[in-house]
């Protein structure tokens, strides 16, 4: 029995390693420049630059620069246009999308899948002030590189603690009503690829297993008390001097918003995360 | 005088063996039971022993005259072609003479059974180690002990902080007081045993600790009857030393102990010292169990007075992966499905 226990844990173990690989999205270009505002050289700078996050966080990334929405909000065409164009990464389709309106002088940054976890109402609103200085200098490569930078930034820091999902409410804009409640499968199923969850499970394991082994031999029962004469004991001399005192003094970060992604749904029906700003 | 000694019954002549759990003796042969004052009504054998009888090269079995195969420290040991019980009275004589022992209060039985029990939980033990039919091998013996008496007086210092942290405005604030501390004291310690026989593993001879000082009796060679015995063999100077390090490690304890209020201590200077040694030399019984396994000893040792129960076993690898394998599937099922709960 054991062995067949031993052979299930390796394979799934094996699983757990190569199941993301296979969601590496396709050969796409992420850098969707309709205005040609960025060189050829820059273009692929950029593209190199995804790549290296695609690969490493599993986040797609796609910079959008356009005068012609459509007319869409930026919020429902950058939505649109990530959904309809097969970026993401995953079942869940993560990655983030920037879209550079510039019939309105507008910036969106639009999240999807694990990203809108990741990127929490303050860290998007953050972003938005990060880009839009350059961009209203012009500075279009400069902006996509601190996009780029603020996205390893975040990814770094990983998913705030008591981040949760509050859902937008219907404006009446999007085209579809569709709500998409996250289930307790999709918990599950989330958890089950969870690195940090086989790795808690790892650490626990062999920690008893260290236990276990040691105890086996049995424990030293006695200690400082047993041989010592009762009432024999007489604490004849003792001080506690006052020497010196410091005082610190940290500055409370203000938590409130910092957790909340606030979702809403596109034309898709894919659920999205994500804000924006003018500039 | 006879060097060797066996204790007889007074109707049949057969072996007498001390019984543990009617702490009296019986004879092996036609039951009779006797207490202790019956045994033996002549001149009890104690006072010839405080004169140092000399150490002879061979023994021989008081009941079939065979020659009795002892070690150097063996001091009670049976015959192996009549299973007659010896003491060898030269090692309990003079400096070797014993001032007081604990009876035997486990019986063989009981710790066969309590063998069982403890193997079956050993969980990463090889199954062919555990199928192992060496039970029978279990032998009760007296173990010699160095017990110590003392006063210890003792002093720590260190610096102790306390910390205290409140919010106000934007901030959060935290103080910490830092203080010097020092304790001095003085106890008195009663009969720190400390294993007296090289042959027996010292780590597990602490392990098997504490014995209960209350059925403490004076030695007499007449419980010796039954069991193996052995004499010392680590001199009460070097048993001594052992005895220090662990006092000096119980007194700075204690006195740590009365160190509170403080949110941390930090010891950065200690002195204890020792007085009024005194040592006792004494027997304490054990069941003793020796499996050999691939070549390698593993010990299993029964407190034989409170059944305390300590040993160790070859332990298997793929036994230890096996368990780490099943401890990782059930905290992996209990917080996937568990955690989404709570995510």
């Amino acid at each position: 029995m054991f062995k067949r226990l031993n052979v299930l844990l390796i394979a799934f173990i094996f699983f757990m390693i190569i199941g993301p690989a296979y969601a590496v999205s396709g050969e796409l270009s992420n850098v969707k420049d309709y205005l040609d505002y960025l060189t050829d050289d820059e273009e692929s700078e950029l593209q190199e630059a995804i790549d290296s996050v695609r690969t490493g966080y599993n986040l797609d990334v796609v910079i959008v620069i356009t005068d012609d929405t459509e007319g869409k909000s930026s919020k429902d065409f950058a939505d649109d246009y990530y959904d309809y164009n097969g970026y993401g990464v995953g079942s869940d389709s993560s990655g983030l999308l920037m879209l550079i309106n510039m019939a309105e002088r507008e910036v969106w940054i639009s999240t999807t899948g694990k990203a809108i976890d990741i990127f929490t109402d303050s860290r998007i609103a953050e972003m938005i002030d990060d880009v839009v200085g350059p961009l209203s200098e012009g500075a279009y490569f400069e902006a996509s590189n601190t996009f780029i930078d603020d996205i390893r930034y975040y990814v770094e820091m990983g998913v705030p603690q008591g981040q949760h999902r509050v859902e937008q409410e219907y404006q009446g804009q999007s085209s579809t009503a569709y709500y998409h409640k996250v289930t307790y499968f999709d918990k599950v199923l989330g958890l089950m690829q969870s690195f940090y969850v086989f790795l808690f499970a790892l650490i626990i394991s062999g920690i008893a297993t260290i236990l276990a082994s040691l105890s086996s031999k049995g424990t030293v029962t006695i200690n400082n008390h047993t041989y010592e004469a009762k009432g024999s004991f007489v604490l004849s001399s003792s001080r506690d001097d006052f020497i010196r005192e410091t005082t610190t003094k940290t500055e409370i970060h203000k938590d409130s918003g910092d957790s909340t992604s606030s979702i809403h749904t596109g034309s898709s029906g894919t659920t999205h995360g994500g804000g924006g700003g003018k500039f | 005088m006879d060097v060797v000694k066996g204790y007889r019954c007074t109707s049949c002549g057969g072996g007498l063996k001390f019984d543990p759990a009617s702490q009296k003796w019986k004879c092996q042969y036609c039951l009779s039971e006797f207490s202790k004052n019956e045994i033996e009504t002549d001149t009890p054998i104690e006072e010839s022993l405080e004169k140092d009888i000399s150490d002879l090269d061979s023994y021989h079995c008081t009941s079939c005259g065979a020659e009795l195969i002892a070690d150097n420290t063996t001091s009670a040991t049976f015959c192996l072609y009549c299973r007659s019980h010896s003491i060898i009275k030269s090692r309990f004589s003079g400096k070797f003479k014993p001032k007081s022992l604990i009876p035997f209060k486990i019986t063989k039985d009981q710790a066969e059974e309590l063998y069982k029990k403890w193997i079956s939980k050993r969980i990463f033990a090889p199954k062919d180690f555990k199928r192992k039919e060496e039970i029978e091998k279990i032998t009760g013996i007296y173990a010699p002990f160095w017990l110590f008496n003392c006063k210890s007086e003792g002093m720590i210092r260190g610096e102790g902080t306390r910390t205290r942290s409140w919010t106000s405005g934007n901030y959060q604030y935290t103080q910490t007081k830092y203080y010097h501390v020092m304790r001095g004291g003085h106890a008195k310690y009663h009969k720190v045993p400390v294993d007296a026989s090289k042959k027996l593993d010292d780590k597990f001879m602490h392990m098997i600790e504490p014995y209960n000082y209350n059925d403490l009796t004076d030695f007499s060679m007449k419980y010796m009857s039954g069991f193996m015995a052995e004499k010392y063999d680590v001199e009460a100077s070097e048993a001594e030393v052992v005895m220090k390090g662990r006092v000096e490690k119980y007194m700075e304890e204690r006195l740590r102990e009365t160190v509170d209020g403080y949110t941390s201590f930090s010891l950065h200077d200690k002195k204890v010292s020792l007085s009024d040694i005194h040592n006792e030399y004494s027997m304490l019984p054990i069941y003793l169990l020796n499996n050999k396994y691939k070549g390698k000893d593993h010990i299993f040792i029964v407190n034989g007075q409170t059944g305390k129960v300590v040993g160790d076993t070859p332990i298997s690898r793929s036994r230890q992966f096996a368990f780490m394998g099943i401890v990782f599937a059930i905290v992996w099922i209990i917080s996937v499905f568990g955690g989404a709960f709570f995510v």
